[in-house]
């Protein structure tokens, strides 16, 4: 019984395989592994992401299934020309777009992509209300079709020098579609399309029929996809995308070299460094994080709840956080601070925070401190936060240049005694503890309707808010709710942690996405679901650029300019506090792959889940590990 | 006859009362969240990044509520939703529109049922068995020692188990797979290779009910045991000389058993609930995580699916366990 035991024990041990979550035929140096941020695949086999409800798209299907029109690069900071051959061209009072395809591309089943499939896959659109872009294109779109074979001519109903961002791939984006597939079906909406074809260099090969795995193969003909045409051939021979359940399941399975790719936590990313020494991050050091990404965070005051309707008190909210602490209790440091309502990326420091910046510098509130007009900007905050770092033992670079990258060109100077003086001269007091009283003297109270994920950008900022004001004497509570997404449309909140603005493209230089949440048509009183920003901010002054903005070309300089002049108002006014660009931190495993796009080496945008990856394969190295 | 109507039938009415007050409450309780299927969806499409124009949004709001039936009065829903429901159909998902919920359940039912019930059944019988031997043979060594191993095994908190069992068996010694319900490019069917593959992926998963399972059940009957053979029907079968085995078995075990039957009815039932820390800890198919990810997504269609069955199963099962008693409890029958 006992040697029986032993052989058990010693068989167990001695297994010095890792257990493998690959089949037989499917090689795992071969393989690349990732994870979707979307979580498991509740319809397996339906692969018709064109509806406006396909929860997975990043199963691969946009990943590496689907070519777009165009595809943002925000990292290089430009559009990528897919199944479009070029740019789109407008009429001059922009009724008409026309779009050229690239020639020579062809869907799986080796059918060439031409304009009838444009034309069909818009119409189709345009038809059934649950197909995804239905109703932008209906209320835009007064008639599609082809001059050529290669070439689709859209003509709108109303100007729009902005219709092509339909067409844009940015984590999602109308896609086109087979046209002699989906053409045999009645219903497009309810059709599974499975198999699939692909306009991209992978195919189908297998599906878990319970929602946990996608594997795709290279097609032999990736020379006929934009892919192949642009970047050559995607090495890996298979893409495997897999749902692997929680950050802890991500870390064993990284560590046992079954995963290559994914996204985790600041924190979470620290205990797999430490187990697996073939992991890194974006930046091979401290901060780790990806620095590029195109979305910002912060705190969103509800514009139309006293006493967030006074610019004073946003301002003063806003002078009460001392940065540093701020990220250092967010991220440990490993944030880049911005103060603008875009990230401080590294092509947006080029583009927006370095042609702002002497006007930041000479930007002065409406109060004195010693006789003169108070300056808020603090460039030195760069500086302070590289010595919070080094205080906490990491190794960070001397070069202000470098510097700005990974910590952010500067943010509001920490000044509470200003902050005061902003309260006091609009009826604020404190009592007699140092609590800030309203002006009617009860207690003020603010309480932050936060991410319902605690791990989340969002409810970091929180976090780390609610330490800065209660530090200045306010009393501050958190409410988190999965009902967030509905309450914050609603207006039924006071502060949150909704992203400070709209969306910037991160691959193009027109701020109108920004800009436009705000525009004043949009608002609409608390209680009733508002299309653009949550803040419930308007101002005429920005309303005017915004309809300037839509008379001009995006690539109008012009539009440029505009843009810089949105972003003062929105400073000035403070309807919602930037804080730090979106602190992402991917995993990358080198033990079979390598040459993946860090900070380094950023040639491609480093988001697994991203419809960039399959720019990305072509470039990468497989180690030769078995 | 009369069997019928003082016992039968008022247990099939009190069924029919349970399942429609339960099927309602849960068709209510949703919709009185501030959780807005329609916003969800758009916040979800707007929140990835793909453009939006937000003159569109509003039509696209419009679209979405009408193609979802979520136009009108919270009762003429209400009504509409039972007129489906008599047919079997709970509509379709919200989230995954239009897939029919019915579709959705039964890609994860089969997972969730083949774990659950067979975990359950077998830690049942396992736990009641070794809990009852326990019981009856309480100052025996080795009664002692699983007395103290379940005592050890039984506060553990279940989330931490199945992670120490996953950080053991997949990490540290890896030689199970840390998640999924098979192999990557094997194809599901009735041969070894497939089956044995399912096994391997389920054994982690199983292994963390099945102990616990164990444990419960062990501690409960070995209770329920250590009363029974104190009672004079015992000590009088003692002294009568009849042996230990059939005293144990015929006599005390067999009694035992008649709280744990209702007990063992109740998991059974349950199992429409799915086990949502076992699949998201080892990362297994089923139902728990549909469920949960309904209700953060606030599908009600799916919400609605998925605890209609839920209520069914746990009425149905009380209402099984009710009928067949009288063949375990003659006293029952007799009444």
């Amino acid at each position: 019984m006992k040697k029986s035991l032993l052989v058990l024990i010693i068989c167990l041990l001695s297994f010095s395989v890792t257990f493998s979550q690959l089949g037989e035929g499917i090689p795992r140096e071969k393989t690349l592994i990732l994870t979707p941020v979307t979580g498991r695949v509740s319809m397996p086999s339906n692969f018709n992401a064109f509806t406006s409800t396909y929860a997975s798209p990043d199963r691969g299907i946009q990943e590496v299934m689907l070519e777009p029109l165009w595809c943002v690069d925000f990292v290089k900071g430009e559009i990528i020309n897919a199944l479009a051959a070029d740019g789109p061209i407008y009429n001059e009072d922009f009724t008409q777009m026309t779009i050229k395809l690239r020639k020579g591309c062809f869907w799986s089943d080796g059918v060439e992509i031409t304009a009838d499939d444009i034309v069909y896959g818009i119409e189709t659109t345009m038809k059934f209300p649950g197909m995804a872009y239905h109703d932008q294109f209906n209320l835009y779109v007064d008639e599609v079709y082809k001059s050529d074979n290669y070439t689709v001519v859209f003509e709108l109903k109303k100007p729009n020098a902005r219709f092509h961002a339909n067409f844009i791939d940015r984590w999602g984006a109308w896609r086109p579609f087979p046209k002699h597939i989906f053409e045999k079906t009645k219903d497009p909406v309810s059709f599974d399309f499975n198999p699939p074809v692909s306009s991209g260099p992978y195919v189908l090969k297998d599906y878990d029929q319970a929602g946990y795995w996608t594997l795709w193969e290279r097609r032999e003909d990736w020379q006929k996809t934009p892919t192949g045409m642009m970047y050559g051939m995607p090495i890996p021979t298979y893409v495997l995308v897999y749902y692997y359940g929680e950050e802890m399941n991500q870390i064993i399975v990284q560590s046992n070299h079954n995963l290559d790719m994914t996204a985790l936590t600041f924190d979470g990313f620290r205990a797999l460094l430490k187990r697996n020494p073939h992991s890194r991050g974006y930046q091979l050091n401290y901060p780790w994080i990806v620095n590029s990404d195109p979305a910002t965070t912060g705190i969103t005051f509800n514009n139309d709840v006293y006493p967030y309707n006074i610019k004073d008190v946003r301002w003063a909210l806003t002078l009460a956080i001392d940065i540093v602490d701020y990220i250092g209790i967010a991220y440990d440091g490993a944030a880049p601070m911005g103060v603008l309502h875009v990230p401080p990326t590294p092509i947006y420091q080029k583009w927006y925070y370095e042609p702002l910046e002497d006007w930041l510098r000479n930007f002065t509130l409406d109060i004195e401190v010693n006789g003169q007009p108070f300056k808020p900007y603090d460039p030195s905050a760069t500086l302070r936060a590289a010595q919070y770092a080094r205080e906490r033992g990491y190794e960070v670079p001397d070069d202000i240049n470098e510097l700005k990258e990974m910590f952010g060109p500067g943010w509001w100077k920490y000044a509470p005694d200003v902050a005061e003086q902003l309260l006091l001269r609009n009826g604020f007091k404190r009592d007699k503890n140092g609590k800030w009283l309203l002006p009617d003297g009860t207690p003020w109270k603010i309480t932050i309707l936060a991410h319902p994920n605690p791990t989340a950008a969002e409810y970091r900022n929180t976090l780390a808010v609610t330490q800065q004001w209660r530090n200045f004497g306010i009393d501050v509570i958190i409410t988190q709710t999965e009902a967030q997404a509905t309450l914050q449309p609603l207006g039924n909140f006071s502060v949150t942690d909704a992203f400070p603005a709209g969306n910037s493209w991160g691959g193009h230089q027109d701020l109108h996405r920004v800009l436009n949440a705000f525009h004043s048509s949009f608002y609409r009183p608390i209680g009733e679901i508002t299309a653009g920003h949550a803040a419930r901010w308007h101002d005429v002054r920005l309303d005017k650029i915004i309809a300037e903005m839509e008379k001009l070309d995006w690539n109008d300089p012009k539009n440029s300019e505009l843009g810089l002049e949105g972003l003062k108002i929105l400073v000035e006014e403070m309807p919602t506090i930037p804080t730090f660009g979106y602190p992402g931190v991917v995993a990358w495993d080198e033990y079979y792959w390598s040459n993946y796009p860090g900070a380094e080496n950023p040639y491609s945008v480093p988001w697994h889940h991203w419809p960039n990856l399959k720019y990305m394969l072509p470039y990468l190295e497989p180690t030769g590990r078995k | 006859m009369l069997f019928i109507k003082r016992y039968l039938l008022p247990r099939i009415v009190q069924f029919l009362v349970v399942v429609f007050v339960g099927i309602t409450i849960v068709f209510f309780v949703p919709r009185l969240t501030p959780v807005d299927p329609v916003q969800q969806v758009i916040s979800q499409i707007t929140s990835q990044g793909a453009f939006m124009d937000p003159a569109a949004v509003d039509a696209l709001r419009q679209s979405l509520t009408e193609l979802y039936g979520l136009e009108g009065g919270m009762f003429q829903q209400y009504f509409a939703f039972w007129g489906r429901l008599i047919k079997g159909d709970f509509g379709p998902s919200l989230f995954q529109f239009p897939t029919p919920v019915m579709d959705l359940i039964m890609i994860s039912l089969p997972w969730t049922a083949g774990l659950l019930i067979t975990t359950t059944i077998i830690s049942w019988i396992i736990g009641n068995l070794l809990g009852g031997l326990a019981g009856y043979f309480k100052n025996k060594a080795w009664a002692k020692t699983l007395d103290n191993i379940s005592m050890v095994l039984r506060p553990i908190p279940y989330y931490i188990f199945s992670l120490l069992l996953l950080i053991l068996f997949a990490y540290l010694i890896p030689i199970f797979p840390s998640a999924g319900g098979y192999s990557v490019g094997r194809r599901i069917g009735f041969n070894w290779a497939f089956i044995s593959d399912l096994l391997i992926h389920s054994f982690l998963p199983a292994m963390s009910l099945v102990i616990l399972g164990i444990a419960a059940n062990f501690m409960t009957m070995k209770l329920i045991v250590s009363n029974i053979v104190a009672e004079d029907y015992v000590m009088y079968a003692k002294a009568g000389g009849l042996k230990e085995s059939t005293i144990a078995f015929k006599y005390v075990i067999k009694n035992g058993l008649l709280p744990q039957i209702t007990g063992l009815a109740l998991s059974l039932g349950q199992i429409f609930g799915g086990a949502l820390i076992t699949e998201i800890v080892f990362s297994y198919p089923g139902l728990g995580t549909l469920l949960y990810g309904a209700i953060n997504s606030g599908d009600y269609n799916l919400i609605m699916g998925v605890t209609s069955l839920s209520v069914i199963g746990i009425a149905g099962a009380t209402l099984l366990v009710d009928l067949i008693y009288p063949l375990f409890d003659p006293r029952i029958r007799y009444r």
